[in-house]
């Protein structure tokens, strides 16, 4: 129970200094809206239909935002040695990490609602025979990115390239996510069976867990000197 | 003044709160601290001089446990600091010249958020009483950012001692003070000599650390040149006698 309150801990603290700050959800939001705002314009309504490419777009904005404000997890944490406090605390680093992790998830899963929202709008889609389906998409293929997302954030936060080295490292991991992730969510917004999704998202809850454990044990290995 | 002394007292195992043999520290090349035993009782106060580049926080990183020595280990009240098991950390508070506090949550926030670190469950009374003994109890609402210096190294010293840890380590707490605030936490500082806890403390400021200590050490090159009680000091010829143990012609 007490790990479980340390993780909470954490996640109050992200939530709590985000709520003020409002730094990585306005960065994050205003992202995607413009993001939608030039796919809109750049894609030719005469050529392609914007439903068949919707889910990949939609998915590069989720990913492309989500760095924005995956990348500064640890900003607010450098201000004053914040995070070094957290360190010298005898909460374990992997409660640290699910904390943090989870802390981002939960902005960036509102962010993805809105992705998605703000593509419905410009594009003209339509929700799909499945919303909670697609839910439980973006839901999968977020949580494994903000796993990893956080993880690399670390690592990148103790580098001067900084914010620069995290999409080189991340990048090539999202591989599986966009695949699955995408094919999915273009099946459900073409309103097709639930059944034509169920293999991926079993991948995209593969991918999830694998990418959190993995972080959770590799984390202390980033942060401890 | 005594001659250098380089041996620490000895101490019957069960009065030892900390114990530190042959520390060393390297970053690559560098050797930060080249080999440091110390041991210490409860209620004492060791303050720690030195010039810049002595390696003095090096050795309070490795009482810390936020670093790794190269060779040798510490023990707080018998348990060796491993990295594995950590808990305890909770014997240990640190304060350094930053606060380790956020400062767009408020005073009683960042208590919260750090006693539940902590696996506290009486935060409702120990955190009124924490702010009261640093004289900060009306300040429990205001953002941390809006503090002045000497109001958020009181906090921090209220965070770090918001536990209750057998042993606090200070890394130079006066920097940046205004003699006003400085008094207000010398003051803070004096409370901690209850008999009970163990204080290290490294500093440049002569005059602050010989006023607070019960022990006296001199680093520099890594190692402790000198170290003896305070009682042994001449107050009025330290400087002099610091100057030259820490180059080398004592």
């Amino acid at each position: 129970m007490s790990y479980l309150r340390q993780v909470q801990a954490i996640v109050w603290k992200d939530l709590l200094l985000e709520f003020r700050t409002k730094e990585r959800l306005v960065a994050m939001g205003a992202f995607a809206v413009l993001s939608a705002v030039l796919f809109n314009y750049a894609v030719d309504r005469t050529a392609v239909r914007p439903q068949d490419i919707a889910a990949g777009l939609i998915w590069m904005t989720i990913v492309f935002g989500g760095l924005l404000g995956v990348g500064r997890t640890f900003h607010l944490e450098a201000q004053d040695g914040a995070f070094e406090g957290i360190l010298m605390s005898p909460a374990p680093k992997d409660a640290v990490f699910l904390g943090k992790t989870l802390a981002n998830f939960i902005l960036l899963y509102v962010v993805s609602l809105l992705v998605v929202a703000v593509f419905m709008l410009f594009f003209g889609l339509e929700l799909g025979a499945s919303p909670a389906v697609l839910a439980l998409v973006l839901c999968l293929g977020v949580l494994g990115f903000v796993s990893l997302g956080t993880l690399f954030a670390a690592v990148s936060s103790g580098t001067r390239m900084g914010e620069t080295l995290l999409p080189i490292l991340v990048f090539p991991l999202l591989v599986p996510m966009v695949i699955f992730g995408t094919g999915a969510t273009g099946r459900l917004l073409a309103s097709r069976p639930v059944a034509e999704v169920v293999g991926d998202i079993r991948m995209l809850g593969a991918f999830a867990v694998m990418a959190l454990a993995a972080g959770a044990l590799l984390f202390r290995f980033v942060v401890e000197d | 003044m005594a001659a250098p002394d380089t041996a620490p007292p000895t101490l019957a195992t069960e009065d030892v709160v900390l114990d530190a043999q042959g520390l060393v520290r390297e970053y690559g090349p560098v050797v930060a601290v080249a080999g440091i035993d110390l041991t210490l009782g409860p209620g004492e106060f060791l303050t720690v001089f030195g010039p810049n580049g002595a390696g003095k926080s090096s050795l309070l990183g490795l009482l810390a446990g936020s670093m790794r020595p190269t060779l040798g280990r510490v023990s707080v009240r018998g348990q060796q600091l491993d990295f594995g098991d950590v808990s305890w950390r909770r014997r240990i508070g640190v304060l350094s010249h930053r606060g380790f506090l956020y400062h767009d949550l408020t005073v009683t926030e960042n208590l919260r958020f750090f006693g539940r670190l902590f696996e506290l469950t009486d935060l409702d009374r120990r955190i009124p009483e924490r702010l009261a003994h640093v004289g900060l109890s009306d300040r429990a609402g205001f953002k941390v950012g809006q503090l002045s210096h000497g109001m958020k190294q009181r906090l921090a010293l209220a965070r770090a001692l918001l536990h209750d840890p057998d042993l606090v380590l200070l890394d130079e707490p006066f920097t940046g003070l205004d003699p006003s605030a400085a008094a207000v936490l010398r003051k803070v500082l004096v409370g901690l000599k209850d008999g009970q806890r163990t204080v290290v403390m490294v500093t440049h400021n002569l005059g602050e650390g010989l006023a607070l200590a019960t022990r006296v050490a001199i680093q520099a090159r890594g190692r402790f040149v000198w170290q003896g009680g305070r009682d042994e000091i001449d107050t009025d010829s330290f400087e002099r006698f610091y100057h030259e143990a820490v180059e080398g012609r004592r």
